[in-house]
């Protein structure tokens, strides 16, 4: 018994210093956001005496910070609506329907998530800019949405799998269409689904840097991802006010883990066990 | 609801006989004549997804391949065989990435290793284990770019940790400018921004796990190593095989983030992947049939990699 109490403390200890090493990276950069610049060289380590907002204002303000910051949220809330819409379309119609080949679409997508970016990215973006997609809004959330569409699909085609196909004929039998039942019954039933999707979904596009880098080459259309690396070269005299552009890219996303973080873990490890 | 436990196995055999059933409805309704429009709803409902899947995913595959056998420049578009293939493995940079490759597949159990140790300490419920389990999963939603910034910061030469080594007495090591060390220090913050995925992963495994055979060890007097050797791994081995495999395929596809803020394939070319050459290829140097080279061999990596991990993890389970 007392054995096995050290030997509880010999990993608590290790677990403890790790958890450390997680947050004290994030922990440091906030500090050094709320530094003059002076204090930073002086000593990096030290806390920063008062909450100083000024380098945040600078980041946001400086740089087309900004601009970027629209433009991500312009980018990511079309890719996320176009991808749930279309995910839970056709999550329903695979679920719920046997028809010639739905098999092969099913596979199909699954086949689709394993073609990384990086494989397609050179005809992908010459496709794009034959038809005049690149750097424009509409181009990169269709990127988006080519991209994190298979992984869509089959979360929400294994959700609807769940749902009984007793409530689909009921609501048939009421006088349904199948696009009626779709809309009253499976978009307002996915709901639990589509939030963790959407959730995920949201944060891999804002968190994307390549496909905005590929898709977005002029200044005026940067997503904040590439806005960031662009701040390092503007800032690499001024920690403090780089930092604080880290920070800004990052709080967005801090914010939805903090309430979403379940959700998260769940769309996860439901892509997962069975990917 | 926890989209999690809404997908337990059992689901799927259900989902099957229900689409038996769903076979013959189409067909009987419209003999009863409703409308056509109505009869292909199924396919209406999926052709917009279908559409953008074929165009911009699968169709760009094939048009890569195809495109990797043609010239750049002066040649462009003229079928050259493969003279970019014989171009590429000619070239000591994209080399350099290959064997940047194999440095990944031997670092892989590290990288593998570390959530599956905290996973089971979690789920054996050290103190505290609720905490640690959301707080080791928070990196894991930081963007490579946030990441790399911020180790970019914590790495520099007169940095923290740098700061921290002097305190014990050892001397500073120039993380990101050393070439021997840059490809390690990449891959080791790589490994800090995603043990957390892999840790929630690991964790939904342990909840398939038969705590009665946990038990049943326990009160025979196993000792840890003893009940992971032999109770855990063999009955994870599934879960241990599925994040063998995406932390494969995310160290080969997901790093670009990293190196392009952290290292940008330097010092001296030490930090190259087949990703980030690809990237440079076609997005520095124009060269996109030569690119599409590139990434197409990317591919065959991926492939071979993921089914030699995929057979070997295979013997290894018959095995126990």
């Amino acid at each position: 018994m007392r054995g096995a109490r050290i030997s509880r403390w010999l990993i608590a200890v290790p677990m403890a210093l790790l958890a450390l090493a997680t947050i004290y990276p994030l922990v440091f950069t906030a500090n050094a956001a709320m530094k003059t610049r002076r204090d930073y060289i002086l000593d990096r380590f030290s806390l920063a005496d008062s909450l100083r907002w000024d380098n945040i204002v600078t980041a946001w303000t400086s740089a087309g910070t900004a601009r970027y910051f629209v433009n991500s949220v312009i980018v990511v809330a079309g890719a996320v609506a176009l991808l749930l819409l279309l995910g839970s379309m056709a999550g329903f119609a695979l679920s719920h329907f046997r028809f010639r080949g739905s098999k092969a679409l099913l596979l199909g997508c699954l086949a689709a998530l394993f073609v990384p970016f990086q494989v397609i990215m050179v005809p992908l973006v010459r496709t794009m800019a034959d038809t005049g997609l690149v750097d424009t809004y509409p181009g990169l959330i269709l990127a988006y949405v080519a991209q994190f569409l298979p992984f869509t699909i089959y979360l929400m085609a294994s959700y609807y799998s769940t749902i009984p196909s007793e409530i689909v004929d009921a609501a048939r039998i009421d006088g349904n269409s199948t696009y009626g039942v779709y809309r009253r019954i499976m978009l307002p039933m996915g709901r639990p689904a589509l939030l963790s999707v959407g959730v995920l979904n949201a944060l891999f596009c804002w968190n994307d840097v390549l496909i905005a880098l590929l898709m977005m080459p002029s200044a005026e259309h940067r997503t904040l991802m590439v806005g960031v690396t662009s701040l390092r070269g503007q800032y690499s005299a001024d920690i403090p006010t780089f930092a604080s552009g880290v920070l800004i890219a990052a709080v967005p996303v801090l914010t939805i883990y903090l309430f979403f973080q379940r959700r998260i873990a769940d769309a996860v490890t439901a892509g997962s066990t069975k990917g | 609801m926890p989209l999690g436990d809404s997908l337990p196995l059992s689901a799927r055999s259900a989902r099957a006989e229900r689409a038996d059933d769903m076979d013959a409805a189409p067909r009987r309704r419209s003999r009863s004549g409703r409308s056509s429009w109505e009869r292909l709803a199924p396919l209406v409902l999926v052709a917009p997804a279908v559409l953008v899947i074929v165009v911009f995913r699968l169709w760009p595959l094939l048009l890569g391949v195809n495109f990797s056998f043609t010239g750049d420049g002066d040649r462009n578009g003229a079928a050259v065989g493969l003279d970019n293939y014989a171009e590429l493995f000619a070239d000591p940079l994209f080399l350099g990435a290959l064997r940047n490759v194999v440095w990944l597949v031997l670092l892989l159990p590290i990288a593998v290793a570390i959530p599956g140790m905290l996973a089971t300490f979690i789920y054996l419920r050290v103190p505290g284990h609720r905490f640690y389990r959301s707080v080791y999963f928070f990196p894991a939603v930081l963007s490579p770019v946030i990441v790399g910034s911020i180790f970019n910061l914590l790495l520099a030469f007169d940095g923290p940790l740098n700061g921290l080594l002097g305190l014990v007495g050892l001397g500073p090591v120039d993380w990101l400018g050393d070439s021997r060390v840059a490809m390690f220090t990449v891959v080791g913050v790589h490994i800090w921004a995603t043990f957390g995925m892999a840790l929630v992963v690991f964790l939904s495994g342990f909840a398939t796990l038969d705590p009665a055979l946990l038990d049943a060890a326990r009160s025979d007097g196993a000792s840890l190593p003893q009940v992971i050797r032999h109770v855990i791994v063999p009955g994870l081995s599934r879960t241990i095989q599925f994040v063998f495999v995406t932390t494969m395929i995310g160290m080969l596809t997901s790093m670009f983030g990293l190196l392009y803020v952290m290292t940008s394939g330097g010092p001296g070319g030490s930090t190259y992947l087949p990703e980030y050459y690809v990237w440079i290829q076609q997005g520095q140097m124009n060269r996109p049939a030569f690119a599409a080279a590139a990434s197409t061999v990317l591919f065959l990596v991926m492939l071979v990699v993921g089914l030699a991990q995929v057979g070997f993890l295979r013997r290894t389970g018959k095995e126990d």
